[in-house]
């Protein structure tokens, strides 16, 4: 059997007795460091070619070009990247991640609660820095993800957590800070079994829902003015949409079911709105447009919805929304584990209609802005969290998309994980590497 | 509305006459009839092709006495003029469950819980609740004349009824719509059905339709074996029946036009030409239709339109059932084009009164009057082979005959008589008056304008008080006494009443003023009615008139034609030759006759399509090594062991995701069996030669493949309810062994049965065939290979054991996501892998997947491909193959011939497919970029030589797709704006059959993969 010489390019350094953990969390910056000579791309739409990005006690303090005359490298540790990329950290929305790990075994996962109103159940409760996921996001780039609850009419409130820390607390970049709503669908599948196919009906309690709705809402409203109160979990739980300290997301299926939640929304003056949607977006995106709502739309790795859709597309949905002047953010949906491929949506997207930095911020600064975290993360700029990565190449190809450093608030994470080490004992048991 | 009511009870039955038979004791005193009737000046159909004008028709006890014209009349007949009138063998109906109970699905049954491994059925019945060829309608039927008489107003006298139960379901009777159930029934077995749907049984095998299809060939086996016996090994009243049954009438109930082939199918196999219930949508592949050769039932079920007001919601509806709402009455016409044999049904018309106008609107769309009487005369009776008992009304033949207002399928024309074996039965009197005109009713010396308008038999009146506004009158315009009322303003709720008798010049009589007065009235007619003379619309006219074309596929990206092969010369590409040449810049390659021609620079040929690759990236066709598209149904059959299963028996070549995985540059592919079971079932290889029907698609010559699988899908670890075996892996292993072992048994007895002497070979009882078996030993003997899904180390490991324990190689492990643990012994097995790039952590068995699998496997020497499982990731699996470049550093062409060339040694094509190298077929993909990035877009993909896909022609296809559908929306919307029925919803979708996607589809009971 011939040797083959396997160019580990990753970070080598792996204690064989990690196995059957998740990477040891590192502790927080100890020093300014300086990454010079690499292409930035800041998230918003901007490169420098020859770049110098500089941090310290986990803030960026400088962004910029390497030739500058007047840069100092002073106190900073000066790491060389010459032809290499540095990226924001890529941020997933509407995602599991850390609430569940073996999706098909019931006791693993803690995302649905029971009952159809759960706007006071938190996400953060339930999100275990010690999933194995997390370390395989972070591999790819992804080093911000929202964890989220599904289920029910209200699911729940999500949390930003950062893909790395000791435990929730340590990991939570923005606690509480969306409310996610599943608007009822006007027409369900039913599956007829004998033939495999879903044939859409008329959802009968259609009405009844949104009005269970419109009551709970009412309430909440009601309860907010109310000058003195017993304490309702659920109708508290609603206030910050009202005040605007969080994010109303809406989950939504066809064009209509978007335009009457939005309207919804809106008639309880909730401040700030996001709508989860896909390609029927399309087909209001002028009110949209008009109405300033953000949208975070499934990955492009999809199937188109209908037989006589686009053959490509949930390939070119992003650019087309993008061209209708919306703010758009690429998620994942369906295994937990191809979520990692976040930065591959976003590089399809920019093969079907969208130049390469647009395609780039749906997954940095326009996630970041939907999110309500753009003063933080989501662009390489002086002052916000430095949570940036340096890849081999272009981070939006499979090819190229090799991380070289990563950090997190300025930490220097690990990227190697059980996969790693797998793939390295194998390696040398077969003789493959030495 | 009340008069609607009352009208309508004009129609009910006075033929209501019981006789007594021979062995019958009146409680009463004898009182037997010969019923002798004469009818006399009508127009008489005597059979479909023979009409006679001023005829008689003579009728007594029940049958044809004589028909003719000039014919006189003995003495002891009553005889009826019929001046005017037309006279119609009764119409018969070939798919009906007239008279026999409901059959009631039983409760539960849905996904989870305890299968049911064996049959409910008590007694000597087949093993499999499905088969239920043991039951015999004459035993249960009883003459019903609520529903009877749905069938005879629109002119229906006999039908044939089965019950609707099981994939083998039985005889059917075939009886008259009269009402005595002992005079009724004209043959008690008068044909054998069959059908693709397991009914009521909840036994877990079959499930598929290849299960189906599986279980009636076993059965056609096991019957000819258990034949041989006398006395019979044991009783098995099922299989008894069904051999008594075989030289009946065949009748297979299959459904759409692919179910059709696949029905015909069976038949060809073991010497049965099926009598073919179809769906009415043959039209779309009548070719293929026609060359079954099968006599068809055929419903007039046409879809309603539906609701696509809103532009938005109009988007549920796909273009294929636009299309077929569109297309469906041409159907009868086409089959009658294409020379095929046919009998029209009532079956599926949700309301029976729709049925004869369904007919009117086929003969408006190509189907002759002719050929429709005789699909529902001649062509009925002759194929249950009833024709010298009813479908004519020859002399001797039974009295069922229909009396008309004109001809039968004139849109004027009411049925007023039905006779059935020689019993009247009456909806519309046979001299109706005709009050159509304009009169002045005048009451107490005020005049109101009355119009009487509609047609005989169902006539309203209404007071006019202008051009816009009338009063609608409650009552019935009965031929002797009539009773009216109407209120004198428009929204009173008080009304004016009338009662009174006709007269020379209209109706007089006496009545009621609302305030109680009594009052004489008269109405008087005054004119006709003015004719309707609203100009119609021609624009729309035409619109209505003009008819989409059929496609091919039936569904969007279809086209009027096929892709033809060409000569196309691709010139200066990068061409990644995936042989030891490389990956050549700036070079050219000739396509010919399907194959690769040449492989150079400056090639040219005249004759040759000239496509420009410079800058692009030219690559051999992606071959996907395991996928579920293009199938119709469930791709799981149940049993523990279902290697006679074949998913060649249900290719679908009408799944969009064909054309969708075009767009991704798949050309080849392996349809899988799921992973349900141990021993799945017999896969089948396609290329994607988009719009050829099912069997076109298959790979003529390829090896022959089964599926296998391991781990928790076949131990159903999803449902803690399961209680089928095997439930951990060690019953597993032993679910082979015992395979396996039966096979060789089985083997030997047939070779032993094989050797002896001719003469004592057909003295002595030939062995049972048994699809299990003889499936099993094919892969023993090399004839059959496996592709085993698989997950963990210690499984993959069994599966070797097993094959050397027996003496063959495991083709492939695939999905293998712990390949890396053993890939030592997959090589020294000499076992392939096809595996998922990066899928993990979706269960339990893959938390120690990781995406350096594939990377490991190829570095230890096991020829590895990248598969999908599914049709999303099926057509990006460029992308898959190029994880393997971020994930172990492989080489860029070693990863892309993971999706070509070793997929294509695997599936054992690699001799014409899987690389660019003159000879092999022209299955290529001219690519935007290299292949491998993210970044490259599909612009052509070429099958044999034909371009199957290309990005221009796409583009232009959606637009001739927006613009069908428009023009498709617009008739729609014509049908709701005159009224027409409409419906909501949309389109059904096929479910994607992916597999193991953690939280969306894990619950659905049965795995894919």
């Amino acid at each position: 059997m011939k040797k083959i010489a396997i160019a580990l390019v990753l970070c080598m350094v792996v204690a064989s007795t990690t196995m059957a953990q998740v990477p040891l969390p590192v502790n927080a910056q100890d020093g300014p460091i300086m990454l010079v000579g690499g292409v930035a791309h800041l998230g918003n739409g901007q490169v420098i070619q020859n770049s110098a990005i500089g941090f310290d006690k986990g803030i960026i303090t400088i962004v910029a070009d390497a030739n500058n005359s007047e840069l100092s490298l002073d106190g900073y540790e000066v790491i060389k990247i010459d032809g290499k990329h540095v990226y924001p950290g890529f941020i997933l929305p509407n995602s599991q991640v850390g609430l569940t790990e073996v999706s098909s075994i019931r006791a693993m996962s803690d995302f649905n609660e029971h009952g159809e109103l759960n706007p006071n159940v938190r996400s953060i409760i339930s999100y275990n820095t010690d999933s194995e996921f997390i370390p395989t996001l972070r591999f790819n780039g992804i080093l911000l993800a929202e964890s989220t609850p599904i289920g029910g009419r209200i699911s729940g409130t999500s949390s930003v957590m950062e893909m790395e820390g000791w435990n929730w607390e340590d990991a939570a970049h923005t606690v509480d800070m969306g409310i996610h709503l599943n608007w009822p669908v006007k027409m369900v599948s039913m599956l007829d079994v004998t033939t495999s196919t879903l044939k859409l009906e008329p959802n009968e309690d259609y009405d009844e829902q949104t009005t269970e709705l419109d009551r709970h809402f009412k309430d909440a409203v009601a309860y907010g003015n109310a000058p003195s109160k017993v304490i309702n979990l659920k109708l508290d739980a609603m206030q910050g949409i009202f005040e605007g300290s969080q994010t109303l997301f809406l989950h939504t299926s066809s064009a209509m079911e978007i335009v009457e939640s939005v309207r919804f929304a809106q008639s309880y003056s909730v401040k700030k709105i996001v709508l989860i949607a896909g390609s029927n977006a399309l087909f209001v995106k002028d009110f949209l447009k008009d109405n300033e709502i953000g949208i975070i739309i499934p990955p492009t790795h999809r199937l188109p919805e209908t037989p006589d859709a686009d053959v490509y597309g949930p390939y070119k949905l992003p650019g087309q929304l993008v061209k209708a002047g919306l703010i758009v953010s690429l998620s994942h949906s369906g295994m937990l584990g191809h979520s990692r491929n976040l930065p591959f949506f976003a590089g399809t997207a920019a093969s079907y209609g969208l130049d390469k930095e647009e395609a780039l911020k749906m997954i940095t600064s326009n996630t970041a802005k939907l999110l309500g975290i753009d003063k933080r993360v989501g662009t390489l700029e002086t002052g916000k969290d430095a949570t940036l990565f340096v890849s081999e190449g272009d981070a939006l190809d499979f090819r190229t998309n090799i991380l070289n450093y990563a950090f997190i608030s300025g930490k220097q994470i690990t990227l190697n994980n059980k996969q790693q080490e797998l793939f390295e004992r194998y390696s040398r048991k077969y003789g493959h590497i030495d | 509305m009340k008069l609607k009511l009352l009208l309508s009870l004009i129609l009910i039955v006075f033929g209501f006459e019981v006789w007594p038979q021979e062995t019958f004791t009146p409680n009463d005193v004898q009182d037997l009839r010969e019923r002798a009737h004469a009818f006399t000046n009508a127009t008489i159909i005597v059979d479909y092709q023979t009409k006679i004008d001023s005829a008689t028709l003579i009728i007594k006890d029940g049958k044809v006495v004589q028909v003719g014209a000039n014919i006189p009349i003995p003495p002891g007949f009553f005889s009826v003029d019929l001046m005017g009138k037309y006279i119609y063998p009764s119409l018969i109906d070939l798919h009906t469950s007239y008279g026999l109970p409901q059959v009631e699905k039983p409760q539960g049954g849905g996904f989870g819980g305890v299968e049911q491994m064996l049959t409910k059925t008590k007694g000597s019945f087949n093993a499999n609740e499905a088969i239920k060829s043991h039951y015999k309608a004459g035993n249960e039927f009883v003459a019903n004349d609520k529903s009877a008489d749905e069938l005879r107003k629109i002119g229906f006298g006999a039908v044939l009824t089965f019950r609707e139960d099981g994939i083998a379901r039985g005889n059917s009777a075939f009886v008259t719509l009269g009402s005595n159930s002992n005079e009724v029934v004209l043959t008690e077995n008068a044909a054998a059905h069959y059908s693709l749907n397991k009914g009521t049984s909840m036994q877990h095998y079959p499930v598929s339709i290849m299960g189906f299809i599986s279980l009636l060939r076993q059965t056609y086996l096991d019957a000819a074996w258990y034949s041989q016996f006398n006395p019979r090994p044991f009783k098995d009243q099922s299989l008894e029946t069904w051999i008594d049954s075989q030289n009946l009438p065949q009748i297979f109930d299959a459904g759409d036009w692919m179910n059709v082939l696949r029905a015909d199918k069976v038949g060809d196999e073991f010497g049965v030409q099926y009598i073919i219930k179809s769906a009415g949508d043959s039209y779309k592949r009548i070719k293929e239709v026609k060359a079954t050769g099968a006599s068809l039932v055929v419903p007039v079920a046409f879809p309603d339109a539906y609701e696509v007001d809103d532009p938005i919601e109009a988007q549920r509806v796909s273009l294929e059932d636009m299309k077929h709402w569109e297309l469906a009455s041409t159907n009868l016409g086409t089959l009658e084009a294409a020379g095929i044999n046919f009998a029209i049904t009532t079956a599926g018309l949700n309301k029976k009164t729709q049925f004869i106008e369904n007919v009117r609107m086929a003969i408006g769309n190509g189907l002759s009057e002719t050929a429709a009487l005789k699909a529902l005369t001649e062509t009925p009776a002759r194929l249950v082979r009833m024709n010298d008992q009813v479908g004519s009304l020859k002399k001797g033949m039974i009295a069922n005959f229909i009396i008309t207002s004109g001809p039968l399928f004139d849109k004027k024309t009411i049925i007023h008589e039905n006779w059935i074996q020689g019993n009247p039965f009456q909806f519309k009197a046979l001299d109706l008056s005709d009050y159509a005109g304009t009169y002045d009713l005048v009451i107490d010396g005020k005049t109101y304008k009355m119009e009487v308008t509609g047609e005989p038999g169902s006539q309203k009146a209404k007071v006019v008080v202008n051009d816009s506004t009338a009063i609608d009158i409650n009552g019935k315009l009965d031929p002797n006494l009539i009773s009216l009322s109407f209120p004198e303003e428009k929204k009173s709720k008080e009304n004016i009443r009338l009662s009174g008798w006709t007269t020379d010049t209209g109706w007089k009589g006496t009545g009621q003023l609302v305030d109680g007065s009594w009052i004489n009235w008269v109405a008087n007619k005054t004119g006709d009615l003015k004719e309707d003379t609203k100009e119609k619309d021609s624009n729309e006219e035409d619109n209505n008139k003009r008819l989409g074309e059929v496609i091919f596929p039936f569904v969007a990206y279809g086209s009027k034609e096929i892709p033809q092969q060409e000569t196309i010369l691709i010139r200066n590409a990068t061409v990644w030759t995936n042989e030891a040449e490389g990956t050549l810049e700036g070079t050219d390659v000739l396509l010919k006759d399907g194959k690769i021609a040449l492989i150079g620079k400056s090639l040219s040929d005249p004759s040759a399509t000239i496509v420009d690759g410079t800058g692009k990236h030219l690559t051999s066709g992606i071959i996907d090594e395991h996928t579920h598209i293009a199938l119709s149904g469930r791709v799981n059959e149940a049993a523990t062991n279902s290697s006679m299963v074949r998913i060649g028996d249900q290719v679908n070549s009408e799944d969009i995701n064909i054309y969708r995985s075009l767009a991704g540059g798949v050309t080849a592919a392996q349809l899988l069996h799921g992973s349900a079971n141990p021993v799945g079932g017999q896969s089948a290889l396609i290329k994607l030669r988009w719009g050829m029907a099912p069997e076109e698609l298959k790979i003529k010559g390829a090896d022959n493949y089964i599926k296998f699988a391991l781990g928790e899908n076949v131990k159903r670890s999803i449902d803690p309810n399961s209680i089928r075996y095997p439930q951990t892996r060690m019953g597993v292993e032993q679910v082979f062994m015992d395979g396996f072992t039966n096979a060789v048994e089985y083997g030997k007895e047939w070779d032993a049965y094989n050797s002896l002497p001719k003469k004592s070979n057909i003295t002595t009882t030939k062995p049972r065939r048994d699809l299990v078996d003889e499936t099993m030993l094919e892969i023993i003997n090399k004839q059959r290979y496996i592709t085993c899904h698989s997950y963990v180390q210690s499984e993959i490991n069994m599966l070797i054991k097993v094959a050397d324990n027996f003496g063959f190689n495991v083709n492939t492990f695939t999905h293998i996501l712990e390949g890396y643990k053993v890939a030592d012994k997959m090589k020294a097995h000499g076992v392939g892998a096809s595996t998922f790039s990066d899928w993990w952590n979706y269960k339990w068995e893959v938390r120690y997947a990781i995406p350096y699998n594939a990377t490991i496997m190829h570095n230890e020497g096991v020829v590895t491909a990248i598969n999908s499982d599914d049709a999303n990731s099926g057509r990006r699996l460029n992308q898959e193959a190029a994880k393997s470049i971020k994930y172990g550093g492989m080489s860029e062409e070693d990863a892309w011939k993971m999706v070509s060339l070793n997929p294509a040694k695997l599936l054992h094509l690699d001799d014409r497919m899987g690389s660019i190298k003159v000879g092999k077929d022209a299955d290529l993909v001219l690519w935007t970029n290299h292949p491998l990035s993210v970044y490259a877009n599909v612009e052509k993909t070429i099958v044999d030589g034909a371009v199957y896909f290309d990005v221009e022609k796409d583009e232009q296809a959606r637009t001739a797709l927006q613009a069908e559908r428009a023009r498709l929306i617009q008739k729609m919307k014509g049908v709701k704006k005159k009224g027409g029925t409409t419906q909501k919803g949309g389109s059904s979708v096929q479910l994607q059959l992916h597999c193991e996607d953690g939280q969306a589809d894990y619950s659905f009971d049965m795995l894919n993969e």
